[in-house]
């Protein structure tokens, strides 16, 4: 269908011809259906928003109003349209300006999602970099660090015997946002974070340093289906591990929404056929991650909670399946896992389960 | 559960203490069968209604599909409301659904307070004071005016033509 090049851009035109067939274009050089033309006089922020929640609209670009506002709100230093002034709002933007919002909207118009486009974007009470085609971060997975925070607090409040420092894990880190999230709420954590793509460790970098939490972070390059070996030597066990691993069935693919398909990486997002590739991988490397009584945290596909369940009570040792907890919007999203007491004595290492 | 820091003083039906903003003692009683909880951490010491969360109904822009990973919205309006009341509070002030979700329920919180308590409420009393403030401002602003008004004019009397003495 399209192959996917991050230098250059695709654009779709719908409508592009009024009353006519829609026509793919296909192309490996930077390919515009004609931009708007930039206006002749001046014009005001609210303005430039409605221009283009319509240029939006009639392109078929998915939240028009929202993307508009998002992008014009960021030029003029803000997170959100509402969070500026009225006055600043019905001020005449200068040339300059209005030619950044230019740029910046035509990026959308190719579907490139927002936060690609802003280069920016929100997770919890950090502002990230975003950059593509590093995954980025979705709101649900802001409830993953909140269950996790949870459990860590209830376990500092309970005085639960830990002669470890709180340490974590996480497998597949992205832009970063779930490590230093941790991070940046629990003061005396530490983390490693690793991902199989060396722009996603470099992104991951580049916020620790923002955020100044780059000496609690390791980041490593490691790609846990091929070299669990050499993860499994670098690091000790841990107390929490987590991960928002690819989870899509590969079937599914297909058929994401443009923003998705054309501009991240499908190695963030494909959990092969029944989408439990890499989670498999990490819960039978968990019990060697994870301390005695350590826990793991994992977003998943909503079909997947009883799969697992299922799958970790034949298959792996020492691991026990807690529970499930649904996201925000209902939908079963999160898998809870302990691993039990390393038993000591003749029935350990036979494999007998009670 | 959402990070607030606060003492719980549950007190159901009974005399209870209240500390104002001016960090003086009252006793009041409390409506009968509604828990108050102080939010210390704040500015202000005050006490809000707590929420008990299955009262309340939380909306999100939802989609269809199987959602996270498959999905990239940037939507992340909340829509709270809460039951026994009908009160409606709809938050999309910032880019975090998590931080938008906390801020509806302090909306909520003051909402809850204003409706249960009305003239004695935070919201009220706080802008109540805010108002006298702002016209004892006005009032001393004024009288300053007034002052400098009549020094002027007495310096106008004094230098009139025909008083001119070395």
């Amino acid at each position: 269908m399209w192959t996917r090049s991050l230098s250059t851009s695709y654009y779709r035109c719908f409508g592009c011809r009024s009353g006519g067939p829609k026509v793919l274009w296909r192309s490996h050089a930077v390919r515009t259906c004609s931009a708007p033309a930039l206006p002749a006089g001046r014009i005001t922020p609210l303005q430039a928003v409605n221009l283009w929640k319509r240029h939006f609209e009639e392109r078929a670009v998915t939240e028009p109003e929202l993307s508009s506002q998002y992008i014009i709100a960021h030029l003029l230093g803000a997170k959100t349209i509402e969070s500026l002034e009225q006055e600043r709002l019905t001020e005449f933007l200068s040339r300059e300006q209005t030619e950044q919002i230019w740029k910046l909207c035509t990026r959308r118009l190719s579907r490139m999602p927002v936060q690609y486009v802003i280069e920016e974007w929100d997770f919890r009470d950090l502002t990230l970099k975003m950059r593509p085609p590093v995954f980025i971060p979705r709101p649900e997975t802001e409830e993953l660090v909140e269950l996790v925070l949870n459990d860590l607090q209830m376990k500092t409040e309970m005085g639960v015997p830990d002669k470890m420092e709180p340490t974590c894990l996480e497998v597949g880190c992205g832009s970063g946002a779930i490590s230093l999230s941790l991070l940046k709420t629990l003061p005396q954590l530490k983390g490693v974070a690793l991902d199989q793509s060396q722009d996603a460790v470099d992104l991951t970098r580049e916020n620790a340093l923002r955020l100044g939490l780059e000496d609690r972070l390791e980041i490593h390059h490691i790609d846990v289906m091929k070299d669990a070996e050499t993860l499994l030597r670098l690091i000790r066990p841990v107390t929490t591990l987590v991960s928002n691993p690819p989870y899509l069935f590969s079937e599914d693919m297909a058929s994401l929404e443009p923003e998705i398909l054309r501009f991240e990486d499908p190695a963030a997002l494909d959990g092969g056929k029944d989408g439990l590739k890499v989670i498999k991988q990490i819960l039978t490397l968990a019990p060697q991650i994870l301390s005695s009584y350590g826990h793991a945290y994992l977003e998943v596909d909503p079909r997947h909670p009883p799969l697992i369940r299922q799958w970790v009570e034949g298959n792996v040792d020492r691991l026990q399946f807690k529970e499930a907890r649904h996201d925000i919007t209902g939908r079963p999203r999160f898998c809870i896992l302990q691993k039990e007491e390393v038993k000591q004595g003749p029935q350990a290492g036979s494999g007998l389960r009670n | 559960f959402f990070n607030y820091s606060f003492v719980d003083l549950r007190c159901f039906g009974f005399v209870r203490m209240r500390l104002t903003w001016r960090g003086s003692l009252l006793l009041r009683p409390p409506p009968t069968g509604f828990r108050f909880v102080l939010a210390a951490g704040k500015k202000d010491l005050i006490d809000l209604p707590v929420l008990v969360e299955d009262e309340l109904e939380e909306q999100f822009v939802r989609g269809s599909g199987p959602g996270g990973q498959a999905t990239n919205k940037t939507s992340n309006c909340v829509v709270l409301k809460h039951i026994p009341t009908g009160i409606v509070v709809k938050c999309h002030q910032t880019r975090s659904v998590d931080i938008n979700r906390k801020r509806a329920r302090e909306i909520m919180r003051e909402k809850l307070d204003v409706a249960y308590k009305g003239e004695l409420s935070e919201v009220v009393t706080k802008k109540k004071e805010s108002v006298l403030r702002k016209q004892e401002k006005r009032r001393k602003a004024n009288e300053n005016l007034e002052r400098k008004r009549l020094f002027k004019e007495a310096l106008a009397a004094d230098s009139k033509p025909g008083n001119d003495t070395v």
